[in-house]
């Protein structure tokens, strides 16, 4: 072959090319940019055909290339330039519809180069290649959206990964003050027990030892008590006696149990209760429970010779319970926080006041459960603060107004002030020595005599044997429980103590817990760490009250 | 062969008027006001190279290359590292919500038509400081480590070059990004370079 026909081979396979099967536009055009060339893609895409175009100044067919500032384009490649043309920059060269809109784009997307063509070290005319990028382009953002999606996500993992560290970090410090509360009234029931234990104390350092052991194991009672509350509120489990009530009655009972406490930091407790307010419908427990929450509140916060202030108002359709001190204030940061669980403005090891930092939080999931709201109010801190209860009125009085609960946490009863048992035979059934042990002291006290069992089997002995009136039964017991011994005590004929009055001596304080001891034949359940003052005015109630079937 | 201080200035500012046209050009395209830092000139052996980019592109770098041919001949180069070529075409186009972070096809079309236009800009400012006609090559777009980037331009072993290196940023939307304009020449074009700096420095003066 030789060198002139393998030129023009050459020359017949770029032409073919260029024309026919290029899968972009391709345009020339001579030095004045008379179109010289246009190739089949550009005749589908623009739908003008080569014999349109040819011999027509590309600037004049298309002046959009002007008006779009594209003509200093082909300048450039004249003078020898070759100028590439990104989609992202100029969207496209020449406006042609898109081939598929299912990319998004009316127009096609375009990538360009515009070279100068030379001859002989003389620029003689353009080439113009034109690509479609429209499925590239709307790829390309498909793929960036779904990274946007992505780091959207992570960023709300991220978030969610924080909180989750933050809930776990307020457990941990939650654990820590719980376990410091905890053990702070043990060290001393501990301490004084064993000096006890050793008998070296004075009659007078001795007294001071029961109290103060008595004092702490109360406190520690009144951390599981609201331990146990929150654990019930957070499951749900926690269920309103919900009653007919005066308000007025509740409010007092909840002030007369805190005076005492008041009394100790010479704070002054003023009431301005409305006679109006009552009655409403609710919980008495657990409306005095939120009262004294507050109140507890209120005086450990408030210092020596402080004031606290207590105000029962009716406004429209509903009751407003407000307590105000003269205390440490709540700072504005730790304002919104006030009714979190397990919050305490100091946190740390070293603060001033102890508790679980649980009290508020009990009281906002109360009134929550009562269809009220419980709101807080400072002017920052050493400025007092202000805490309302609002609860909805009921406006028709009941007749069968219900009497207002006992005070929950009443004053340490003195034993003499408790009725007297002499004469009764109270039968003790607890696996455990030292309750009853505990049991038996107490109850002799009073002067009645006390038989001991360790077993549902002994019980069931020691009644036949020593006709008891009165039967005080744990429930938890190995082998055989409280209900089974009640059981087979309750299918006794009368005369074999069938009938005895009995009461069920637990840890399980839950509700559903009291149900079941009631259905299964005791009259009374006594929630453990039983209080002596309890027992004996259970036992008394009992004495008399012979079990009737239902 | 060494700058003296005269020749560097004066060589700065004839490469400011092209970054002043690129700026123009750039801003025009994008909406946006973009601004390329005066420059700062510095000549090495192409052995030096190496040494002299190190520093700034200790990573991937993103180039984009022109051959340019003619009675002056040598390699143009931009050269940006890879964040900052990614930074680049972001704020050029402010297609994105998320700052991106790889170069898609679209992204590369974008550095390939900056690169061409401010290395357009220079060499046909060269071109017409030394009357002649530049031709030029296709720019490319590479995306590789130095020594591979440095390889690819060193390859005539025969006569001794030159790497003219300025040092620039672009400033755009209160923003700066780093880069590097790489032009080897021969000794021989280098020094017809720099005779007609000086002729048109001592015109300056007039």
């Amino acid at each position: 072959m030789t060198a002139v026909s393998k030129e023009n081979l050459l020359n017949a396979a770029v032409l073919h090319w260029m024309h026919d099967l290029a899968a972009q536009g391709i345009i020339t055009t001579d030095h004045e940019l008379n179109v010289a060339g246009w190739n089949q893609w550009m005749e589908a895409h623009t739908g003008k055909r080569a014999s349109e175009v040819i011999g027509h100044n590309l600037l004049d067919l298309f002046p959009e290339l002007t008006e779009r500032r594209l003509d200093r384009q082909y300048k450039w490649a004249l003078e020898g330039q070759v100028r590439v043309l990104s989609q992202a920059l100029h969207s496209y060269l020449i406006s042609m519809p898109a081939v598929s809109v299912e990319q998004g784009f009316a127009q096609m997307q375009q990538a360009g180069r515009i070279s100068p063509l030379s001859h002989e070290g003389r620029v003689i005319g353009t080439l113009t290649i034109i690509e479609d990028v429209t499925e590239r382009v709307a790829r390309e953002a498909e793929l960036q959206s779904q990274i946007e999606a992505r780091s959207k996500l992570l960023a709300s993992e991220k978030l969610a990964r924080s909180e989750a560290e933050r809930a776990n970090r307020l457990k941990d410090e939650f654990l820590a003050t719980i376990s410091h509360e905890l053990r702070n009234p043990l060290n001393a029931i501990m301490g004084w027990a064993h000096m006890m234990r050793l008998g070296k104390l004075t009659p007078a350092n001795a007294e001071r030892a029961v109290e103060t052991i008595y004092r702490n194991a109360k406190s520690q009672a009144q951390l599981v008590a609201d331990l146990l509350d929150v654990s019930r509120i957070i499951s749900g489990k926690l269920r309103l006696d919900v009653r007919t009530i005066d308000l007025i009655n509740i409010v007092n009972a909840a002030i007369d149990s805190i005076r005492p406490a008041a009394d100790v930091k010479g704070i002054r407790l003023q009431t301005m209760l409305d006679p109006a307010a009552g009655p409403i419908s609710g919980d008495a427990d657990r409306l005095q429970q939120i009262v004294w929450n507050l109140l507890t509140n209120a005086v450990k916060f408030t210092p020596k010779g402080g004031k606290i202030q207590v105000k029962v108002q009716r406004i429209d359709s509903h009751v407003e319970i407000v307590v105000s001190d003269s205390g440490v204030g709540i700072s504005k940061e730790f304002l919104p926080h006030v009714f979190d669980r397990f919050r305490q403005a100091d946190a740390s090891t070293t603060r001033i006041h102890g508790g679980l930092g649980l009290g508020l939080s009990i009281v906002h999931q109360l009134v929550d459960l009562h269809g009220g709201g419980a709101s807080v109010h400072s002017d920052g801190e050493g400025k007092g603060a202000t805490f309302t209860i609002t609860l909805p009125f009921v406006g028709v009085i009941s007749s069968q107004q219900e009497e207002a609960a006992e005070p929950a946490q009443e004053e340490v009863t003195p034993f003499d002030g408790l009725p007297s048992l002499r004469g009764l035979k109270v039968l003790v059934v607890d696996d455990e020595a030292d309750t009853r042990e505990l049991i038996r002291e107490v109850l002799k006290e009073c002067g009645s005599e006390v038989i001991l069992s360790r077993s549902a089997a002994e019980a069931l002995e020691a009644i036949e044997q020593h006709k008891p009136d009165i039967l005080i039964s744990d429930l938890g017991m190995p082998d055989e429980d409280g209900y089974s011994l009640i059981s087979k005590i309750r299918a006794l004929p009368a005369e074999q103590g069938g009938q005895i009055p009995a009461a069920a001596l637990t840890a399980y304080a839950r509700a559903e817990d009291r149900m079941r001891v009631l259905r299964s034949g005791f009259q009374f359940h006594l929630p453990k760490p039983v209080d002596s003052a309890e027992l004996v005015t259970v036992v008394a109630s009992l004495a008399g009250r012979a079990y009737q079937q239902s | 062969m060494k700058l003296t201080e005269r020749q560097a200035d004066a060589l700065s500012e004839l490469i400011n008027i092209a970054f002043a046209r690129t700026g123009a050009a750039l801003s025009e395209l994008t909406g946006h006001r973009v601004v390329l830092n005066p420059p700062e000139v510095a000549v090495y052996r192409t052995e030096e190279l190496r040494g002299a980019l190190a520093k700034f592109v200790p990573g991937d770098v993103a180039s984009i290359h022109q051959v340019f041919a003619g009675p002056v001949a040598g390699d143009a180069l931009l050269l940006l590292n890879y964040a900052g070529a990614v930074q680049l075409t972001d704020l050029l186009t402010e297609g994105h919500q998320q700052p991106s972070v790889f170069l898609d096809e679209s992204a590369r079309e974008v550095l390939t038509e900056v690169g061409n236009i401010l290395l357009n800009a220079c060499l046909g400012m060269f071109g017409n400081l030394l009357n002649v006609h530049v031709t030029f090559s296709v720019p490319r777009l590479h995306l590789e480590t130095l020594d591979e980037l440095l390889g690819s331009i060193t390859t005539d072993k025969t006569e001794m070059h030159f790497a003219l290196v300025i040092y620039t940023a672009f400033q755009i939307r209160d923003s700066s990004v780093k880069g590097f304009l790489v032009i080897v020449l021969s000794v021989a074009s280098l020094d017809r370079l720099i005779q007609e700096v000086d002729v048109w420095e001592a015109q300056q003066g007039k």
